[in-house]
């Protein structure tokens, strides 16, 4: 092999390699590209859809739409999925017949700024919650917060909650709320209720069953 | 010629258990547990609220050394970076609650401090040493975790937050 043949294989050698590299830098060509080398390799395969006219080019192709539709179809398959199985595990962890809610609502709030609940059921504290000042606000605007799901025996029982924050006059404050109440077949809901007296310048702490 | 051979199973098995040793258990790719803690000027913060922003989470005790050294560098990051979308929380583990406000209160950092009082979080993010110092990203995923502080450790914070900020 003389000095000629040599450059020769280098210089193609050299031409391969930079062939694969540009192959392999470019995995994911974009559809376009692909869409643009398609007509040319097989223009009879390709169907009309494949060459939109100059005014639609923005528009994806009818294949990535129906692409694009399948995947928002299953997500929102897993979506509903999702739904279902969490009704099923609660369903499971708290049955109807033992299962007890706890629900904090706040009214107003002119005189009572909340900090935190601390639920005892049958002197056995089962949560101690922090509220935020985006959580508070939500409760102010109206949203009611579900503090605990549990489950209980049939039969009597007594609830105590202590509420903490801040008072009239920026005070610190901790209020104590108390039922008892009977357990029966079906789930029980109770609502601890905050609202403001407006005669007595102070916030109310109750305690609603929902029969 | 023994001797070399010696020498190069003592290196090789050096070698091999050192990544065992480096691999602790770390979050790092796992979502962040969230947790809300009552912070030194009295108001709550729950984690989950700073999705969306980077969150440099930072567990500190008064007793560890290094947490003196560390937290003046996070304050510097903390201003520099704030406007960015920078969140930095240290949580203090202390027992003793009194004098881990006291401390706080010295140091005058200008980033939230909050107090955990014997909950889980110690357990959640599974704190070996203090102090601790994690990287949260804006989807609420860990993304990097570091144990210990040294001198030099606050550049490869810098690092990883302008990725994450990048983001």
């Amino acid at each position: 092999m003389n000095s000629k043949h040599r450059v020769v294989s280098f210089i193609a050698c050299v031409a391969l390699l930079a062939c694969a590299g540009a192959a392999l830098g470019a995995p994911q060509a974009p559809a376009a590209a692909l869409a643009a080398t398609a007509p040319a390799a097989a223009p009879a395969a390709v169907p009309v859809a494949a060459a939109p006219s100059p005014s639609d080019t923005t528009a994806p192709p009818t294949e990535f739409k129906t692409l694009d539709q399948e995947v928002q179809g299953l997500k929102k398959d897993v979506i509903d999925l999702n739904k279902d199985l969490f009704v099923l595990q609660e369903e499971l962890l708290f049955p109807a017949n033992t299962q007890v809610a706890l629900y904090v609502s706040m009214d107003v709030g002119a005189f009572f700024a909340l900090d935190s609940v601390t639920i005892k059921i049958d002197n056995k504290v089962v949560t101690n919650y922090l509220y935020t000042a985006r959580e508070a606000d939500a409760l102010l605007k109206g949203g009611v917060q579900q503090v605990y799901l549990g489950n209980l025996k049939v039969g009597k029982h007594e609830l105590v909650a202590f509420f903490t924050g801040k008072g009239p006059i920026e005070r610190d404050y901790k209020r104590g709320a108390t039922i008892n109440f009977e357990k029966g077949v079906g789930a029980k809901y109770l609502e601890l209720k905050i609202t403001d007296h407006v005669a007595k310048h102070q916030p109310e702490f109750a305690i609603k069953d929902w029969e | 010629m023994r001797r070399l051979l010696l020498a190069g199973s003592l290196i090789f098995s050096v070698a091999s258990i050192a990544p065992s040793i480096a691999a602790a258990p770390t979050l790092v790719g796992k979502d962040a547990p969230d947790f809300v803690l009552k912070s030194l000027d009295g108001s709550n913060l729950r984690m989950s609220e700073f999705r969306g922003q980077v969150v440099l989470v930072n567990f500190w005790a008064r007793w560890a050394g290094d947490s003196r050294q560390e937290m003046p560098a996070l304050d510097r990051i903390n201003i520099t970076y704030q406007r960015a979308g920078l969140v930095v929380l240290g949580v203090s583990v202390d027992e003793d609650l009194q004098r881990a406000r006291e401390f706080a209160g010295a140091m005058k950092v200008s980033y939230p401090i909050m107090f955990d009082t014997g909950s889980n979080i110690g357990r959640d993010y599974m704190l070996q040493k203090m102090p601790m110092t994690i990287l949260v990203d804006r989807a609420g995923v860990v993304r990097y975790s570091n144990v210990g502080f040294k001198r030099g450790d606050e550049r490869a914070y810098l690092d990883h937050i302008r990725e994450l900020l990048r983001e």
